[in-house]
């Protein structure tokens, strides 16, 4: 490969990620105190930093064997399911209450997500009664079954 | 012999009713995200209070061995583990269930659990008092050694690359650590009050599994191909059972690992399911085939799993230690019908101990005869469209990390592990080894400070490492271990240098 | 079916009768955290004692248990004192002296000011176990093996700056000797199995396992670290009359609190229920049948106690 592909420049932000990670753990193993309590994570921290810049130079020089990278059409399409997953489950689930933001962010995705065209009157009944079925067997299973207090603030 | 005179009262009205309420309902808290056997017993102890003490070991054994086996459930079809028991099965039976042959693969898994049950709990019946005496022969240094060889086993376990492998585990081995530190008490890489606690493993699990895949679903866009149009195999119940005797190594690999790993405490059926498939793996003349839906992978890891249950439960009847938490929670549905493990069990109610056993022998069958009958329809999970399996797998996701100890902030851990996990996993970096680095973290660090501590006092670190047969038999296992290793990573790269290999 | 809309007919009445502003408390299940792993010592009493809340004479609403299991309890007490709700909705399990040293030696977010008492359920003494092959017989055997050795005899317990830790702190300064504590991390079970797998040559551990564990013919149990002999084990001496000035500090007290701020009405509603719950005569007979030792005190008896065994352990633990 002489030209540097997408793959090998992801590669090489990629590890060089874990290998900040892993000189940050190890920094914070050996100046945290009381030390005897960081003997272990010392050891391990040490181990994960050599690994990390091993495979931070193979993905340098190009030689790194294993793992596609993400493909800019992927990512694309990832992204609104991703940021919907992460306003969900680290605002909606608490504000909203489990049942509530559940029902919307399914309903949301299953929308953005289906094949079926957004047009059809049908398509949308059949979305709603999915989402429906779903959030009755998750109460069911979860609130009736196993007695599970998830936070509550809109409706149930 | 004992125990077969005790059949008869597994077989009466209310206790075979209670025996099937066990199983199917063990079977569906097992399939449940988030629900480890050991909280699915806990959950039932309440309902005990109220029956006689056979009675309700025979809803709580039969429980147990149920949602070991349903834990396989929702790891071959959605991909999330039910507990640490079942990451193995997910190797395999996920691709194979993706594949069109969920319904083997499911139907593989009962009956390997089932044969793998049956040979746990025939040891507990014949063996146990010698077994009893092995659970005890682990100390912390034996136990230290036990957790390094885990450790060896993460560079070869589903990755393509060794090193990617080890620093994968380096990862969970460094993740474990985070939280109280459980010795000392010192606080460690707290940097968000969601982390207090620590990372717990099953929350973990669900983010580190289930999460990636449903970005890899998002990431395929709206598209109608892939899973609607893709038929799932119908499968016969008589070709799965031959299908499983065309692996007789894979069973036994799997049936002994379990036994034995099962049977040692602090360690329990935790890594039981991926040392067997490791073990399996390395051994199998089809070794590449493993991790892309080969069967023999979710016979060697559910044949595991279940063989442990039975020895499992030898440190408590025996010795009245609980040698697993779920053992310690049935210790605690023994204590409330005043009977004590131990001698006073099988002297003065050899009635409750041997139905109990014998419950969870007849449960075995049960679970497999019940699991054969709802794999065919339950493989059709598959054909799910990914739209709506994204969105179910999501939910569950949350409603599951929730639900195992009512923290929001064990639902944070999972989604951040979780998307970190997706993008590790497209640089060549897999879940199976950073989770065995989380399970085998603490129980290594723990004992080597526990280890070194009784060491200082008595003989010194060298003697009580290195000292006794046990130890040297382990180390000579490590070595081994990382020397084949090692071989295989040299025979690989010949392999690979022919083309360059991007997956 | 039919058993649903009745349960749904029954709940709706429940919520519409006519209820007066303190008594509207509980309108729904309690939860109650537990610090320690489920089938341990702590759990599995917590779980009887708490069996009849659902009962009209008691709470009326069932508690649900929650485990925060890790690093000897501190986990759990730390959440409750920093993220759990004051709402009445959330109780805590207490063990002293676990949490009160634990908040003197420092490095938790706790101390007694974070919690406000409701009853005492149990009372578990620490006792000193050793292995039923074992070579000593008395205390004394043991006194003596440590004097002659200093930092030598291995003696396991649940943790640090537990009960049995405190025991062994306090048999150190007795004695003045000196022994080597080893924590494990499996709690009382794992400290138990050392001592019979002959890992260590002592340990110190709950009565209530020890008692179990002598059943089953495993250990010897050679001192009990309480003012008296304890009523389960009346052949075994305390260890004041073997001649170790050793009081009832460590002895493991077990009861239910609520985090500060949770409204007065609430606390005083659960102090006047929850004693009369531990002393249902079908939670006696099932913690009896257990093994395990019961000792129900109220509210204002927890608060002295707790005042008491603050001042005692900071004392202890000065000089460390």
């Amino acid at each position: 490969m002489s030209v540097m592909s997408l793959p090998r420049l992801q590669h090489i932000v990629a590890s060089g990620c874990v290998a900040l990670v892993g000189i940050w753990v190890a920094y914070l193993s050996y100046t945290q105190q009381p030390s005897e309590a960081f003997l272990f994570p010392r050891l391990i921290s040490s181990v994960f930093v050599v690994l990390a810049l091993w495979t931070f130079a193979k993905a340098c020089l190009g030689w790194t064997k294993v793992g596609a990278g993400v493909s800019v059409h992927a990512f694309v399409n990832m992204l609104p399911g991703l940021l919907i997953a992460i306003v969900y489950i680290f605002w909606g689930a608490k504000a909203l209450g489990f049942y509530t933001a559940t029902a919307i962010a399914f309903f949301v995705l299953l929308s953005l997500y289906d094949p079926a065209p957004h047009g059809q009157i049908k398509s949308w009944g059949k979305r709603v009664l999915i989402t429906t079925g779903f959030m009755g067997v998750m109460y069911g299973l979860f609130a009736l079954l196993l007695k599970v207090y998830t936070p509550r603030e809109v409706l149930f | 012999m004992e125990f077969i005179f005790y059949f008869g009262d597994v077989f009466t009205p209310v206790n075979f009713a209670l025996l099937l309420v066990g199983t199917i309902g063990g079977l569906i808290l097992g399939a449940t995200p988030g629900l480890s056997p050991t909280m699915a017993v806990a959950l039932l102890i309440p309902f005990t209070f109220q029956l006689e003490a056979t009675q309700g070991l025979i809803l709580l054994g039969a429980a147990y061995t149920s949602t070991v086996a349903g834990g396989a459930v929702s790891a071959i079809l959605l991909k999330i583990p039910g507990a640490p028991a079942n990451i193995a099965t997910t190797l395999d039976g996920h691709t194979m269930a993706q594949n069109g042959q969920g319904t083997k693969a499911l139907q593989l898994s009962f009956l390997s659990s089932a044969v793998g049950g049956i040979f746990g709990v025939m040891l507990l019946i014949f063996l146990t008092p010698v077994l009893a005496q092995w659970a005890l022969a682990f100390g912390p240094s034996h136990l230290f050694w036990l957790a390094i060889l885990g450790v060896t086993v993460i560079g070869t376990l589903d990755s393509k690359s060794v090193v990617k492998g080890l620093l994968s585990g380096c990862i969970g081995l460094w993740l474990a650590t985070i939280g109280f530190d459980d010795i000392m008490g010192a606080q460690r890489f707290i940097f968000h009050d969601a982390l207090g606690g620590g990372i717990n493993i099953i929350a973990a699990l669900i983010g580190l599994f289930a999460i990636p895949q449903v970005i890899s679903m998002f990431a395929k866009g709206r598209r109608g191909d892939g899973a609607e149009v893709m038929q799932v195999q119908k499968h016969s119940v008589f070709e799965a059972i031959r299908v499983l005797f065309r692996f007789p190594r894979a069973l036994g690999i799997g049936m002994s690992t379990g036994a034995i790993i099962g049977l040692i405490p602090g360690v329990g059926g935790q890594i039981a399911g991926l040392v067997a498939y490791d073990q399996t793996k390395k051994f199998s003349p089809e070794r590449e085939k493993f991790g892309k839906g080969h069967p023999e992978g979710v016979v060697a890891a559910e044949a595991a799993n279940n063989a442990m249950v039975g020895p499992s439960l030898v440190p408590l009847l025996t010795l009245s230690i609980p040698g697993s938490p779920t053992a310690a929670v049935l210790l605690g549905g023994l204590l409330i019908h005043g009977i004590f493990p131990g001698s006073d069990l099988f002297d003065n109610h050899p009635d409750v101990a041997w139905t109990f056993i014998n419950s969870m022998l007849i449960g075995q069958v049960l679970m497999c005869l019940f699991g054969l009958y709802v794999a065919g329809v339950a493989a059709r999970v598959a054909q799910v469209p990914q739209s709506v399996m994204a969105a179910v797998v999501l939910g569950l996701a949350v409603f599951g990390s929730y639900s195992v100890q009512s923290s929001m902030g064990d639902v944070y851990v999972m989604a951040a592990l979780g998307i970190m996990m997706y993008f590790l996993e497209r640089f060549g970096f897999s879940a199976a080894p950073l989770v065995l680095g989380l399970i085998l973290g603490p129980i290594a660090e723990a004992n080597f400070i526990q280890g070194s501590m009784i060491a200082n006092a008595t003989d010194g670190l060298g003697p009580y490492f290195l000292g006794g047969a046990l130890n040297l038999f382990l180390i000579a296992v490590v070595i081994a271990s990382v020397a084949y290793s090692a071989w295989m990573e040299v025979r690989n790269r010949r392999y690979l240098s022919k083309e360059e290999i991007l997956v | 079916m039919k058993k649903l809309l009745a349960g749904a007919a029954i709940a709706l009445m429940g919520l519409t009768a006519p209820v007066l502003a303190d008594d509207a408390y509980p309108e729904r299940p309690v939860m109650m955290m537990v610090s320690y792993g489920a089938g341990g010592a702590t759990d599995f009493q917590a779980r009887i004692v708490t069996m009849t809340s659902g009962n009209e004479d008691a709470l009326g609403m069932p508690i649900a248990i929650l485990n925060k299991p890790g690093a000897g309890g501190r986990v759990g007490w730390n959440w409750l004192a920093t993220q759990a709700e004051a709402d009445g909705y959330t109780l805590g399990a207490y063990n002293v002296p676990h949490f009160i040293a634990q908040s003197i030696k420092g490095g938790v977010s706790y101390d007694i000011d974070s919690f406000e008492p409701i009853a005492n359920w149990g009372a578990d003494p620490a006792v000193l176990v050793v292995g039923a092959d074992s070579a000593f017989n008395s205390l004394q055997d043991v006194v003596d093996f440590a004097k002659a050795n200093p930092g030598k005899l291995t003696t396991s317990g649940a943790g640090l700056f537990v009960g049995h830790h405190i025991a062994a702190l306090q048999m150190e300064k007795a004695g003045d000797m000196k022994i080597a504590y080893i924590p494990t991390k499996g709690g009382g079970a794992a400290a138990m199995k050392a001592v019979i797998a002959g890992e260590v040559m002592a340990g110190i551990n709950n009565l209530s396992d020890a008692f179990r564990a002598r059943e089953a013919g495993n250990v010897k149990i050679l001192a009990v670290a309480d003012l008296e002999r304890n009523a389960f084990l009346p052949d075994v001496p305390t260890m004041m009359e073997s001649g170790l000035d050793v009081d009832n500090a460590s002895v493991n007290f077990r009861g239910v609190m609520v985090p500060k701020g949770t409204p007065q009405p609430i606390i005083d509603k659960l102090a006047e229920t929850v004693p009369a719950m531990f002393e249902n005569s079908r939670v006696q007979g099932k913690m009896k049948s257990g093994g395990s030792p019961m000792h129900v005190m109220t509210r204002e008896e927890v608060q002295a106690m707790w005042a008491q065994r603050q001042e005692t352990l900071t004392a202890l633990l000065a000089g460390l």
